[in-house]
């Protein structure tokens, strides 16, 4: 488990990370989600001890980080794949590692098979790619054989089976127990691997919550309609709370209502209907609704 | 899924100790080819330029008088090289270091020894032992070495003569310290540009810098600069009017400033962000 408390985190006059309270909790892949610039980064150094926080604290398993007997056993971390020596080799890179925490060479090599570096493991780091990079991230991080596991971006760079083996991974490591906390701003890829959701924006929290409520939330779903009789259905549609634009002149979309409620009116009436879907919305539209006031960086006229 | 029903199970017997960060870091250090390459490269200028050293004065002083050597040092002659390989200890002292900074590496180091220091003590431990091995070794190669070059004029003195065991310890140690030094300063800055930079400044460019000032404040003060503290260590002083302090004080002065500059890289790697 993993509990930020008031953590705040200042450069200068600048506000990073601000206030923020949230707890991740175990058995589950918890998903970490903001626009760039909104203080991830920061936030996942502090959890792992490495960016001291101006105010308030990470609490890792119940206690400080800092304190750990077994800091390896307690929390694996991957934040920068290319963070390695380019000159050395994954196999004495994981072993300069494990040997701090006493972890034995039989694990170093576990790891190594895990990910599928085993026939890279001797090749010197400078000349892998993304991908591979964070298939050694990703063995760093679970050396130790962790209770927390905290990724920052981990599908970044990987081919679409490097991103099918970190779907699984992670679901896996869930499945064990583990407290799994990953970001991501591939919102699509969050929707597939996260049970659970933190979305800040400009350093303070937006939502902690499930993906389902977070949907359910902050996006609407539309109710497409195809009919001859646009204006009469437009009329027999129309009521509190239901919107409905056309784009042309046979297409109605409606907000608010259901496409049971649309389906029945038009028979009832005898409107002729030949088309009647529904959209539900996506995390990426509840992404885009909940975090629209705190975008840093916004590309002027293309982003609404 | 069940929400907080599995209490991860801990595996047993794991847990940051001295002793394992020191074995950390001496993988660290042996699977950088470069590290190596640097330390015998100190090694290298050291029995090179005392080789060479020697090899001209034995020539300069063929079939010289009795009186025209006198004053000549013969161990400081072999030994000549100790500033320069000073440096190159310095230099590795600062990659060390550095080099987890550039790479990026330091953020898993610190990631695994969350309490940090104990890296750099590690680091500590690896350097000095290290260093003060091969430089030592390095120092009696270029003594002996030196020694036979110049037995063909009757120069040569043996490891017994007064002073000359010191010398030869007095410059591994001296080389050791250097290092020290570099990588507290690597610690401090994070950048092998700068921090070579500043080490290059404290050994070869500050000291000509202060000779330069008023004798008054000049003089006593040159003491104290960390290359003529450590020529202190290691020199033979033949010219007992100089200035210079003694090897004991040169080596307790070093020492001090040594302990100084890894007490600030200490200060800054506990207390600062990675």
């Amino acid at each position: 488990m993993i509990e930020v408390e008031n953590l705040s985190k200042r450069y200068g006059d600048k506000t990073v990370v601000d206030g923020l309270n949230f707890t991740v909790r175990p058995a589950m892949v918890t998903g970490f989600l903001g626009p760039n610039g909104a203080g991830k980064s920061t936030t996942m150094r502090m959890i792992a001890g490495l960016d001291i926080p101006t105010s308030g604290q990470v609490l890792i398993e119940g206690q400080h980080y800092r304190n750990a007997i077994a800091p390896m056993a307690q929390l694996g971390m991957l934040l920068d794949a290319k963070a390695v020596h380019p000159a050395r080799s994954p196999r004495n890179h994981l072993l300069a590692l494990a040997r701090t925490n006493g972890i034995g060479t039989k694990r170093v090599e576990e790891v190594i098979t895990q990910v599928g570096l085993h026939d890279v493991a001797n090749k010197r780091v400078g000349g892998f790619s993304l991908g591979m990079g964070q298939r050694l991230g990703v063995a760093t991080a679970l050396l130790g054989d962790p209770a927390v596991v905290v990724l920052d971006e981990p599908v970044n760079g990987l081919d679409p089976g490097g991103v099918l083996w970190m779907r699984n991974t992670l679901a896996a490591l869930a499945k064990e127990g583990r407290t799994v906390f990953v970001s991501s701003h591939l919102m699509s890829e969050m929707a597939l691997i996260a049970e659970r959701l933190v979305v800040i924006g400009r350093g303070k929290l937006i939502a902690d919550t499930s993906l389902d409520e977070l949907i359910a939330l902050s996006s609407t779903s539309t109710v497409t309609v195809r009919t001859p009789d646009a204006a009469r259905l437009r009329d027999l549609i129309l009521g509190p709370g239901i919107s409905v634009s056309s784009d042309t002149a046979d297409v109605l979309s409606v907000r608010g209502a259901t496409a049971e409620h649309i389906g029945t009116l038009a028979w009832q009436s005898n409107v002729p209907v030949y088309e009647l879907s529904s959209q539900h919305g996506s995390l990426e539209e509840a992404f885009m609704t909940l975090t629209h006031d705190a975008v840093d960086y916004r590309a002027s006229g293309v982003a609404e | 899924m069940s929400t907080g029903t599995t209490e991860y199970p801990y595996p047993r017997g794991l847990g940051v100790t001295t002793v394992r960060v020191w074995r950390s870091e001496w993988t660290k250090f042996r699977s950088l080819r470069h590290l190596g390459w640097t330390l015998f490269s100190s090694a290298g200028l050291l029995i090179a330029i005392g080789f060479v050293s020697t090899l001209l004065t034995a020539r300069d002083y063929a079939g010289a008088s009795p009186e025209a050597t006198v004053g000549f040092e013969p161990v400081g002659t072999a030994l000549a090289g100790v500033s320069f390989a000073q440096l190159a200890t310095g230099a590795l002292g600062v990659l060390l270091i550095t080099g987890e900074y550039s790479s990026g590496t330091i953020g898993p180091s610190l990631t695994a020894v969350p309490s940090r220091l104990p890296v750099l003590w590690a680091k500590l431990a690896v350097i000095l032992s290290m260093v003060l091995t091969v430089s030592c070794g390095a120092a009696l190669v270029a003594f002996f070495t030196g020694q036979v070059l110049l037995s063909g004029n009757d120069l040569g003195v043996s490891l017994t003569a007064p002073g000359a065991l010191r010398a030869v310890v007095g410059s591994g140690v001296s080389m050791s310290l250097a290092a020290v030094i570099g990588l507290g300063v690597g610690v401090l800055l994070r950048n092998s540009a700068a921090a070579i930079s500043v080490c290059v400044g404290l050994f070869f460019v500050l000291p000509p810098l202060v000779s330069a000032l008023p004798s008054s404040i000049g003089s006593p003060l040159s003491r104290y600069m960390p290359s003529n503290a450590g020529a202190a260590i290691y020199g033979i002083d033949a010219d007992s009017s100089s200035s210079s302090l003694s090897p004991g004080a040169g080596l307790a002065v070093l020492c001090c400033e040594a302990a100084l500059v890894i007490g600030a890289a200490a200060y800054r790697l506990r207390r600062g962000d990675v």
